[in-house]
């Protein structure tokens, strides 16, 4: 299989449903994988290509809602489209509140459950890229050394050579050598750059609070 | 001591004067009879003559009775010997009296009175004034007779039963009974043209016995005196009148009043105690010593018309018929007359019992139609809870619905985008269609399956069924709300046929409301293994029992028998009514409810319903 095509991951507990909403997918030119329960596809899925869930609310062992909330915690990136045969509105609410890309009623017609599930596809991508471009971001600051990152902490928030050695415990001239292998790893030339990278990882409210 | 000699004196005096009065009115008297003591109808004479004597007499009457037996067959030879017999048995004691009893008495004594006691006087009595001769009478002898009327008698007869055309007529063969014969014939000349008349008087007497059983139509019999028979056979007493009167088919005449009530309808008869009575008071003064000769009787005759009321109602002799001033004597006395007040309290009783009857049948009737009516509410009742189940379930039957729904939908878009494609992929489109078929036989089975719980039923009709039946039909019905409410329903216990007798409608509301109940029990409850069991099995007393077991929370033990009350609910969101319909479906069919909790947890319903045992294996 092509591992550029997005896998559908449709987990509902009755098979005739499977059946027809897998072959219709399939003949939309999606990648499908269907599961009869929660369990199995926690079991069973590998969730880090691009895709989406299709997700019944009604099911036998952990519900819809159930696995929505225990992916949350589990840190999932698959968008979720919830399909249910009787679509109350409490249950409505709740699903989309904690995160649901869409919440559809059977029976579907592929004209609203097609660019519904686009919609999931796209934003996953979206979600991918940003993370691809952070995870480029950390693996730069993965390569630096405890002490450069101490360098580099600092740096970002815009401490002079001088000071940093004073904090350091350390010449002025070491931190210098420091600071230019930071800049070097970070591929960056100025320390607004290097600021930015930090603000994007996150790190300055962290370094912030670890200094106090 | 010289009053004492005194007083004995006094004492024998007067049982002197006693005797001597005694012997004053003691007075023997011959009674001669006609043919014996006891032939009717002289024998009621005799009787009445004795009694009316000694009623009117003061003194004391012996009697000497001497039947003239010569009478019954032959008339004249032996007699002188007889008279002889007499005198000379009266020689001595001649008697104070004669009596000489009937007609043949009569005429032996008239043609032997100057040999028979000159001095003695006599009495002739109980005969007909035409067998008094009279010529050989003595200044010593008086006569009470009396006048047979028998044209009187016929006349009788024509009038009470006009349509009267044969008359039969009984009469003895006696000297005496001819001489009666032929004055009947005499008589009854002047009838012949309204009346045939049958003599019988020849005949024996059986056969006479046989001809009045067999009379024509519209006869009567004329019964008159019967001694002697023509085959010389005496009859004593009333048993030939009785004898005639048992045998006869016709209506019975006579011209002595002796004979009524022996069987004779009655009419103008001749009036046997007046005659007694009349010859009593004759011989009364002739033995006061009255002279005979000067005391005159007038002969008397028929007195008026007496009948017999049993005879009249056999002849359908109407009393308007009759002549005036007649006396019915033997009148039937009505079952009313006799038994009116015990007829009245019948009557009474069985009018009260009537109206109790009645009473009751009306008090069943309105029960009937209350119960019916009650019934017709239950239906109503029964139906309003199923229409509240249906409300109820229709989340999870649409949820359900929508799933073969959902399929169909996706499968038909499928197969439109793959005949868009240019290689069509028949043998998948061929797959496609198959399912698309087999989804829609699954979303027909789910909605007759919530049909079933709208369908309304139209009367209150039972029949037989399987009870095994009804729980596989409400399985069906409660499939979606188990699947969405994550429970299990098993089916445990007896396969083979479970017939009862009842309305199958009401037998699985009451199963489907103990289901639901025990769903709703759970669903407050947490327990991740969710499970109800139906059971079905065969009991003693040839009831079957259905169990309803959960694993949920259980019923408080103070509530387990105020689960089945009107309006009680454990539930939050019930009104009480499932478990009382269910009890109130149950007592119609003569079944029961109960509930227990289960010692491993959970609550358990039951109920019973009686096997049909023609059907049980």
């Amino acid at each position: 299989m092509s591992s550029t095509a997005p896998t559908i991951h449709v987990i509902d507990d009755d098979a005739s449903f499977r059946t027809g909403i897998s072959r219709l997918l399939k003949a939309s030119g999606y990648q499908v994988a269907v599961y009869e329960s929660a369990h199995e596809f926690l079991k069973n899925s590998t969730r880090d290509g691009p895709g989406c869930i299709l997700l019944d609310v009604r099911m036998q062992g952990l519900s819809g809602p159930e696995l929505q909330a225990h992916l949350a915690r589990t840190g999932n990136e698959l968008p979720i489209v919830f399909l249910t045969g009787h679509a109350d509105i409490l249950t409505t609410v709740q699903a989309v509140k904690a995160g649901a890309e869409d919440f559809l009623t059977k029976p579907v017609s592929k004209r609203i459950l097609l660019p519904s599930i686009e919609r999931a596809l796209a934003r996953r991508d979206e979600l991918q890229k940003k993370n691809a471009v952070l995870d480029n971001l950390r693996a730069l600051t993965g390569s630096l050394t405890p002490r450069e990152r101490e360098v580099f902490a600092l740096v970002v928030r815009g401490k002079r050579n001088k000071q940093i050695a004073y904090e350091l415990g350390t010449s002025e001239r070491t931190i210098k050598a420091h600071r230019h292998a930071v800049m070097e790893k970070l591929q960056v030339r100025s320390v607004a750059e290097a600021a930015a990278i930090a603000e994007r990882l996150g790190l300055l409210s962290e370094s912030g609070n670890s200094s106090r | 001591m010289g009053r004492l000699l005194h007083g004995v004196a006094a004492v024998l005096l007067w049982t002197v004067a006693m005797l001597d009065g005694a012997l004053a009115s003691h007075k023997r008297v011959l009674l001669l009879e006609s043919f014996g003591r006891d032939f009717a109808p002289f024998n009621r004479f005799e009787s009445d003559f004795r009694e009316e004597l000694s009623l009117q007499f003061e003194g004391t009457v012996e009697y000497f009775e001497v039947p003239l037996a010569t009478a019954r067959l032959w008339q004249g030879t032996g007699e002188s010997a007889f008279s002889k017999y007499l005198q000379s048995l009266f020689a001595e004691h001649p008697a104070d009296l004669i009596v000489a009893i009937g007609g043949p008495a009569a005429r032996f004594l008239e043609q032997h009175r100057q040999q028979l006691f000159a001095s003695t006087p006599a009495l002739l009595t109980a005969v007909d004034q035409k067998r008094v001769d009279g010529t050989n009478l003595s200044a010593n002898d008086a006569v009470v007779a009396n006048t047979i009327d028998l044209g009187a008698a016929i006349d009788n007869i024509l009038k009470t039963l006009p349509e009267t055309d044969n008359i039969a007529v009984v009469i003895g063969d006696s000297p005496n009974e001819r001489f009666w014969v032929d004055e009947a014939r005499r008589v009854f000349q002047r009838f012949a043209n309204k009346v045939r008349l049958t003599w019988l008087n020849d005949l024996p007497f059986d056969e006479i016995r046989q001809r009045v059983a067999t009379l024509p139509p519209h006869s009567a019999i004329f019964f008159g005196l019967f001694s002697v028979d023509a085959a010389g056979i005496a009859h004593e007493g009333f048993g030939a009148i009785r004898e005639i009167h048992a045998a006869a088919n016709a209506p019975l005449f006579s011209w002595v009043d002796a004979y009524l009530g022996m069987g004779i309808v009655g009419g103008p008869l001749l009036p046997t105690r007046e005659i007694a009575r009349q010859a009593a008071s004759t011989a009364i003064r002739i033995l006061d010593g009255e002279k005979p000769e000067n005391i005159q009787s007038p002969a008397i005759g028929f007195a008026p018309p007496v009948y017999d009321g049993r005879e009249l109602q056999r002849w359908n002799i109407k009393e308007d018929k009759l002549p005036l001033g007649s006396q019915i004597r033997f009148r039937p006395i009505t079952v009313w007359q006799q038994y009116w007040w015990q007829l009245l309290l019948i009557w009474a009783v069985v009018l009260v019992q009537g109206a109790l009857i009645t009473v009751l049948l009306l008090e069943r009737r309105r029960r009937h139609l209350a119960e019916s009516e009650s019934r017709h509410r239950l239906i109503e009742v029964a139906h309003l809870n199923r229409t509240a189940t249906a409300g109820a379930m229709s989340a999870s039957v649409a949820h359900e619905l929508n799933q073969p729904l959902g399929a169909i939908l996706n499968n038909t878009e499928t197969a439109e985008l793959l005949l868009g494609a240019d290689n069509v992929d028949i043998s998948q489109i061929r797959e496609i269609l198959e399912d698309i078929r087999r989804d829609d036989q699954r979303a027909t089975e789910i909605i007759k399956g919530f049909r079933a719980l709208l369908k309304r039923q139209a009367g209150v009709e039972t029949k037989e069924l399987d009870l095994n039946d009804s729980v596989n039909d409400v399985i069906r019905i409660v499939e979606p709300e188990a699947k969405a409410r994550d429970i299990i329903v098993t089916r445990e216990g007896e396969q083979r046929r479970l017939l009862v007798r009842a309305n199958s409608v009401h037998v699985q509301q009451v199963i489907l409301n103990l289901v639901l109940n025990a769903m709703e029990a759970m669903s407050t409850g947490t327990s991740a293994n969710r499970q109800i069991c139906i059971r079905t099995e065969l009991v003693a007393k040839g009831n079957i029992k259905l169990s309803v077991m959960d694993n949920g929370p259980g019923i408080p033990s103070d509530q387990l028998k105020r689960v089945f009350d009107l309006f009680h609910s454990t539930k939050s969101q019930g009104v009480g009514l499932g478990l009382s319909i269910a009890r109130a479906i149950l007592n119609l069919y003569g079944g029961r409810i109960w509930a227990e909790n289960n010692p491993a947890g959970g609550a358990a319903f039951f109920f019973t319903l009686p096997l049909l045992m023609a059907h049980a294996t």
